[in-house]
């Protein structure tokens, strides 16, 4: 038995599912900050849609509906910090931040509605992760090819997302036009593009990918919703996207690795490596977070319109 | 928006009515003065099927058997203890639960302060210094988990031929949330059973640091299954569920926690480690009706029926006659107290 055994296929899998939900809603938030609106309520987001996508995989029995409606509730729900932040000019953070305490108010009261009791809900009967599939030929790849290409599938929509969102932001109209809305907005509606449209839209898509990463936790990675499951993942999500340097393949990077330090610390733990209290193992993905944040922050330079309200004003009117 | 908010004002005014509504009609038809018994949740709130669930069902006992009027509030954070505990106390009740080892300085702090009203804590230790209108109630969890340890001991070696689910590696693992001391219990126990019949079980611990976190529980469960465990005992409220899950999806059994959770996946949990709290309850309420309440810490364990495991359930004939007789003696023993079993981790050198 070598000291080093954790260090195997496994332990990068597990990295894998760890930072899935990390990945998706810091892919979202990149997104939303690169149009200028700050966005710090993905953990409110993903409770609402972990709370939708369980409800309705729930009554319908088809958790590929629960992920439609988990998706599509986070879009919406996002819509009240577009709608704030945005229309009605509230400081982007205290949105967040009120987005975040009333999703745990307003699935606590649905969690009574729909089932009856708060706490968790009760299993759903069928869930994303039966449909976990081998991509044939490059699964076999040694190492990575369990990791990448075995997996469920939010996991693969992660992957292909970030890939998308990274060619989206730089080589499309409307990408482009969201990272002007975060730099330059006045020369965006110069050009005659809606700077609110375009704010409107970057919240809405970044409650989409919030939603899915709620999604991934309540029906894919397991059978039931929690109140509070997301347990401060929306919040790494944040420390991901600002250590990946607001950009989708950097938010990826980092997603990875917080994941990789949770996944560690669980390993530390079975192989009990170390003989201290565990409260340094649990506390050790938080203080990874810290550091990379503390470390890379200076080389990441924000939109330079991020978060600053933006007025039109029309004369005549 | 507005128009949301009135409509869910009405309603909630509406279903408020009622319940009071409800209550008054009980009351006509008792004609000596009620016993009110009212309990406050930790932030695990109710349908945590665990100890929230389990002091809730336990009020619901004192109203059926002793036809006393109860009341529950929840608690969203920590500093809503103290003022749901007092508001409950100012509310009449003769008797007020605090549900909860994170609850232990509020209710300690309240209790002082309303010296009329009767105060009890669900896993909360009174000591000498502690006001005389306050019991603490404690469980004997190492019990319960020693004997979940038995049962898992033997299976995962002895009797691992007897299903599928079992391996011949000899490992078996415990999952955590909080490390705090009624889980600390369970885990000992449950260590020391297993080594009492099976030493050489090599027994895999995850603290995760939460009770609600599903996803972590998983990941620790299934770093056990792929170190060869074949049977994960979850020691984490909600994030147990997890653990269960990842068990059931790797085709290994799983010990439940608290409550009977075979009703989870009926086909994974072996048994669960349980603690009858709604008796506990029950009779506390009851002490406070026959006027002998004391202060001071009461321990239930296995000589009250208060610890111990669930059956089996599916796994009735998985399970062979030798585990079943095994665990009667060892409750047996326990019960004439032959049987040491310690209580913390550094007592076991961990």
């Amino acid at each position: 038995m070598s000291f080093l055994m954790f260090l195997n296929t496994d332990l990068l899998v597990a990295t894998v599912r760890l930072s899935t939900p990390i990945t998706l809603a810091a892919l979202g938030a990149t997104v939303c900050e690169r149009a200028g609106v700050v966005n710090i309520a993905m953990e409110g987001i993903m409770i609402i849609g972990a709370f939708f996508a369980a409800v309705t995989a729930f009554y319908t029995g088809n958790p590929w509906l629960g992920l439609a409606s988990g998706v599509l509730a986070g879009g919406i729900y996002s819509l009240i910090h577009a709608a704030a932040a945005i229309s009605l000019h509230l400081d982007h953070v205290v949105s967040g931040a009120v987005l975040n305490i009333l999703a745990f108010g307003i699935t606590r009261y649905l969690m009574v509605l729909f089932f009856g009791h708060p706490g968790t809900s009760d299993a759903i009967p069928s869930f994303l992760g039966d449909y976990q599939f081998a991509v044939p030929l490059l699964s076999k790849i040694p190492v990575l090819g369990p990791v990448f290409f075995n997996q469920t599938p939010i996991i693969y929509i992660s992957f292909i997302l970030v890939i998308f969102l990274a060619w989206f932001l730089k080589h499309t109209r409307t990408g482009l036009h969201i990272r002007a809305a975060g730099e330059h907005p006045l020369a965006l509606e110069t050009i005659g593009v809606s700077v609110y449209k375009i704010k409107y839209l970057a919240v809405f898509i970044s409650g989409l990918a919030s939603g899915l990463a709620g999604a991934y936790l309540s029906i894919e990675n397991n059978v039931s919703f929690t109140e509070g499951m997301t347990n401060g993942k929306g919040f790494i999500a944040l420390a991901a996207m600002i250590s990946g340097g607001w950009s989708a393949a950097g938010s990826f990077l980092s997603a990875l690795f917080f994941g990789f330090a949770d996944a560690l610390q669980i390993r530390f733990q079975v192989f009990r490596i170390f003989h201290v209290p565990e409260e340094l193992f649990i506390i050790f993905p938080y203080a990874a977070t810290i550091i990379a944040v503390a470390g890379f922050v200076r080389r990441s330079r924000p939109p330079k319109a991020d978060g600053v309200d933006f007025i039109i004003e029309k004369e005549n009117e | 928006m507005k128009k949301g908010i009135r409509l869910a004002v009405l309603i909630i005014a509406a279903a408020m009515m009622l319940s009071v509504a409800s209550c008054k009609k009980e009351e006509k038809k008792a004609e000596e003065k009620k016993l009110l018994a009212s309990m406050a949740t930790d932030v695990g709130g109710l349908g945590d099927k665990s100890f929230n669930d389990g002091a809730n069902q336990g009020l619901e006992l004192v109203k059926e058997k002793l036809g006393a009027d109860v009341k529950v509030v929840e608690s969203k954070q920590q500093t809503d203890y103290v003022p749901n505990l007092i508001g409950l106390a100012e509310d009449g009740s003769d008797i007020v639960f605090a549900v909860g080892f994170l609850m232990e300085q509020a209710v300690k702090e309240a209790a002082k302060n309303n010296p009329d009203t009767k105060f009890a804590g669900i896993d909360i230790w009174a000591g000498d210094g502690d006001p005389s209108n306050f019991m603490g109630i404690l469980y004997k969890e190492h019990e319960s988990g020693y004997l979940a340890g038995v049962v898992a001991g033997m299976m995962t070696k002895e009797y691992a031929s007897a299903s599928p689910k079992f391996n011949d590696k000899n490992v078996v693992g415990v999952v955590l949330g909080m490390f705090i001391p009624p889980v600390e219990k369970f885990e000992v126990g449950f260590i020391q059973g297993v080594k009492s019949v099976n030493p050489d079980c090599k027994v895999l611990s995850v603290t995760t640091g939460s009770f609600v976190d599903q996803a972590k529980g998983k990941e620790a469960a299934l770093a056990m299954i792929e170190q060869g465990a074949d049977i994960v005992f979850q020691v984490a409220g909600l994030t147990g569920l997890g653990v269960i899950q990842a068990c059931k999806e790797k085709g290994v059994a799983a010990i439940g926690v608290d409550v009977d959770q075979s009703a989870v996946a009926p086909d994974t949990v072996l048994t669960s480690a349980v603690k009858q709290i709604p008796r506990t309850v029950y009779l506390a309420v009851e002490a406070v009706k026959n006027n002998t309440f004391t202060g001071g810490t009461k321990v239930y364990g296995i000589e009250d029926d208060a610890t111990g495991i669930s059956p089996f359930h599916e796994f009735e004939s998985v399970v062979p006659q030798a585990v079943k007789d095994k665990v009667a003696q060892v409750t047996a023993d326990m019960k004439a107290g032959k049987i040491k079993i310690e209580t913390t981790r550094a007592a076991l050198g961990m």
